[in-house]
């Protein structure tokens, strides 16, 4: 088995490749722009050159620009494959099924009995172990929100209708703030959460300790709007 | 067949604001569609400020969430529904029958009835500040479901869409005449090789427009009917249809608000470096083969869905390079070996070129599927886009307005002025924008009213939000030129700059049919250039036949060749 996919890394990688050659090319024009506004500034209009066009030299610079394109889109292609397809295929040592509800986040663990809410009425965490492969389920209740953690450098949609899964890693442990990052309606920027990526002991542990016992607290509680989601979740998804 | 010549009318012609506002003449319906769309910039401006002070801090609460959602969504739509495109066309309707020759616009009353059922569509869009939940407020894009009667309520939003639907209703029917004139309309002599640069963007805008817009009014028309009770767009599939409509409309009009801001500048580079545009050739190419990849790029807004082929739309979008690369060259061809003045027109040119490389260039990282996952709906697509559409095509169209100001009004704007403008403008967007690209890297999502006391945030918003005010000093240091230039006129003459085309070959401003003279000869597409290059010709070699003391016996078969 080979290396679990870090979308960070990925992003890094493809970052450390682009963001030089736009600064560069930047770098490029502006001194061009700034030797030949020197160099040609204050002359008579009777100096201007006639000469207007050079198609064998502008062919040629297209062709450069194609290969420029070429090689972009090979680290590009490269990348997106690991992020969405290599990650894809991994087994994941945990599920979540991620439910965005105006405007709060339900985090279900199946496999403990495990309901975390987070947003506009609390601020539960998302406890994550780190260095496994950690398989998101994204479900809309309503309408279309976006699932964002920036530590990993990516984010997805949470459409409603259709379900889908992301593979994710966390790589270092810590807290991590993440967001709903498609506009959602009012209080959408209260849609907020955040992770708390722990070693896989700890992991083990908080889970063992939370185990159905906040589902109870829950089903007691009652002012949860999550709460109501969560039941009527299967009922919507099936339509 | 005889055919006698149609009396001239005599109706009575209207006069005053009636009249200005029913003439046919393209000038007028050009220059009221101009007027409009600055009245709705400075509304636009003003919904910007109030979103930068809004976020000036992490804890300023100037206005409430519901109110900065209805700002964020009149803004975006304001700025391009009603102020970018419409202005990118009604400079087109002013000035392409200029260039090319022509008495008139195509279809003239299309054209007029275009400019108002747009007007129409924006004061229903913006009429919905004066309902009782506000006007719409799901965003420029309103996604569905969203947007729907059960997320969105109220009238406002209802509007919204209808306005949307006729302002794009307009500006097709406008574009459509744009797209008619030069195809038709054009003087003897005007080869479709021999249209000028700014002709040439107005002619790929024109298309592009007739291609896109028709699916904007559908996708608007099925949102208006689903906000009605009808059930259109259902689920995921639903979800996904409305983005590929939408974005299909909103991925050209992107380029819509570009290509003709380009055109400008490039004449504006043009005329002051004393030397016709390089590559006249590669450059038509060029903005073809933009215009044809800009309608098909479009699902680069969903690389996040998990809904399109992400490669495919990573590969046109990034193939984008190529034409926009082929710009760049041109416009340093065209300046090597001229003579430049720099002119504010040229200022806001070259500004024009050096800001709107940052939006490209950061479009190029954003085409990239792994690199836009961070990026998407984050404040780097927000700094991304402001400095393709402000720090871009705003300084060329600025570029164009002292390009052209004298020939609408027969009066230069202040140049002293002019530069108070363009460096208010320049430090101003500069601070309002770069420190946006940091912002959606560290993880700021756009559209929220309120954000975290992340490290660094703060100052990096308070940067941003005090930029929008220099932005602001900016703005009125134009319109303080405007209105100075205006009340103690500096007279232009037909052509204060030695233009290229041949607008600059009649008054200032033009006769109610555009040329009351002869028109000089259309060899190429800088045309008085080419006279004036020929009369240079003729008095060297009259010099050279007099050094060799030949006077009087006229040019040699050689020289008289064109």
């Amino acid at each position: 088995m080979g290396a679990l996919v870090e979308t960070s890394r990925q992003y890094r990688h493809l970052f450390d490749i682009y963001v030089p050659i736009a600064l560069g090319v930047f770098a490029l024009v502006v001194v061009i722009l700034a030797v030949v506004i020197v160099r040609y500034r204050g002359r008579k209009p009777e100096q201007a050159a006639s000469w207007h066009e050079h198609n064998p030299l502008e062919s040629a610079y297209a062709v450069m620009l194609g290969c420029v394109v070429v090689f972009l889109l090979y680290v590009t292609y490269r990348a997106e494959h690991q992020v969405d397809t290599v990650a894809a295929r991994e087994r994941p040592a945990l599920t979540v099924d991620v439910y965005g509800a105006k405007w709060e986040w339900h985090f279900h663990y199946p496999a403990y009995g495990i309901d975390r809410y987070s947003g506009s009425v609390g601020h539960e965490t998302l406890v994550l172990p780190t260095d496994e492969p950690i398989r998101m389920r994204l479900v809309s209740l309503d309408v279309i929100h976006e699932f964002w953690v920036p530590e990993l450098r990516y984010k997805h949609d949470l459409i409603p209708g259709y379900p889908q899964d992301i593979t994710i890693t966390f790589p270092d442990a810590g807290s991590f703030p993440g967001q709903c990052a498609e506009f959602c309606g009012l209080y959408h920027s209260r849609m907020t959460f955040t992770v708390d990526a722990v070693s896989p002991a700890s992991f083990a542990a908080w889970a063992r300790a939370h185990a159905r016992r906040s589902t109870a607290h829950a089903a007691s509680g009652g002012v949860r709007i999550g709460a109501h989601v969560a039941a009527s979740a299967p009922a919507r998804l099936g339509r | 067949m005889n055919v006698t010549a149609p009396a001239l009318p005599t109706a009575p012609r209207l006069s005053g604001w009636l009249g200005a506002a029913t003439s046919t003449d393209h000038k007028r319906i050009g220059l009221n569609m101009i007027l409009a769309s600055l009245a709705f910039f400075l509304v636009g401006g003003v919904m910007a400020l109030m979103m930068r002070t809004q976020l000036a801090t992490p804890d300023t609460r100037f206005v409430s969430d519901e109110t900065y959602d209805a700002l964020f969504t009149m803004h975006g739509s304001t700025m391009i529904y009603l102020f970018v495109t419409p202005m990118a066309i009604a400079i087109g309707v002013y000035l392409v029958p200029l260039q090319i020759g022509a008495a008139t616009i195509a279809a003239p009353r299309v054209a007029l009835a275009g400019s108002w059922t747009w007007l129409s569509g924006g004061l229903i869009m913006q009429s919905g500040w004066l309902t009782e939940e506000g006007p719409g407020r799901a965003g420029w894009f309103s996604y569905v479901p969203l947007s729907n009667s059960s997320n969105t309520p109220g009238v406002g939003q209802d509007l919204w869409t209808l306005g949307v639907i006729l302002a794009a209703l307009g500006m097709l029917l406008v574009a459509a005449c744009v797209l008619a004139t030069i195809l038709r309309h054009r003087a003897p002599g005007m080869a479709v090789l021999r249209m000028p640069i700014f002709t040439w963007t107005e002619l790929v805008t024109a298309l592009m427009v007739v291609g896109a817009f028709p699916v904007l009014i559908v996708a608007m028309a099925l949102l208006y009917a689903e906000r009605m009770g009808a059930h259109v767009y259902m689920g995921y599939t639903g979800a996904i249809d409305y983005q590929d409509m939408f974005w299909f409309f909103g991925h050209p009009v992107v380029y819509v608000m570009f290509f003709p801001y380009l055109g400008a500048a490039a004449e504006a580079i043009a005329v002051n470096a004393h030397k016709r545009w390089f590559g006249y050739k590669a450059f038509v190419a060029s903005m073809l083969a933009f215009s044809a990849l800009s309608m098909s790029v479009w699902s680069h807004h969903m690389f996040t869905t998990g809904g399109v082929t992400n490669q495919y739309f990573a590969f046109t979008s990034t193939a984008l390079v190529v034409p926009a690369g082929i710009e760049y060259f041109d416009m340093i061809g065209t300046l090597v070996g001229g003579a430049l003045v720099f002119r504010v027109s040229m200022l806001f040119a070259l500004t024009f070129f050096v800001q709107f490389l940052i939006g490209g260039l950061s479009g190029i990282y954003l085409a990239s599927p792994v690199l836009d996952y961070q990026a998407q709906a984050s404040y780097i697509v927000i700094g991304h886009f402001h400095y393709t559409l402000f720090a871009g095509s705003i300084f060329g169209f600025f570029a164009g307005v002292y390009h052209w100001f004298p020939k609408v009004t027969g009066a230069r704007l202040r140049e002293g002025l002019g530069r108070v403008h363009l460096v208010l403008l320049t430090i101003g967007t500069n601070m309002t924008f770069a420190p946006m690209f940091f912002l959606g890297e560290k993880g700021m999502p756009r559209r929220i009213a309120e954000y975290p006391e992340h490290p660094g945030w703060a100052t990096l918003n308070l940067v941003s939000s005090i930029g929008s005010g220099v932005v602001a000093l900016g703005v009125a240091a134009f319109l303080v030129n405007v209105v100075v230039s205006l009340r103690e006129r500096e007279p232009a003459g037909d052509d204060p700059w030695l233009g290229h085309t041949l607008e600059w070959a009649t008054s200032s401003p033009p006769p109610r049919h555009n040329f009351d003279r002869p028109l000089p000869p259309i060899t190429s597409y800088a045309p008085l250039l080419d006279l004036r290059e020929r009369a240079a010709e003729a008095e060297g070699a009259h010099a050279r036949r007099l050094a060799a003391g030949s006077g009087g016996l006229g040019p040699s078969p050689a020289e008289r060749s064109p």
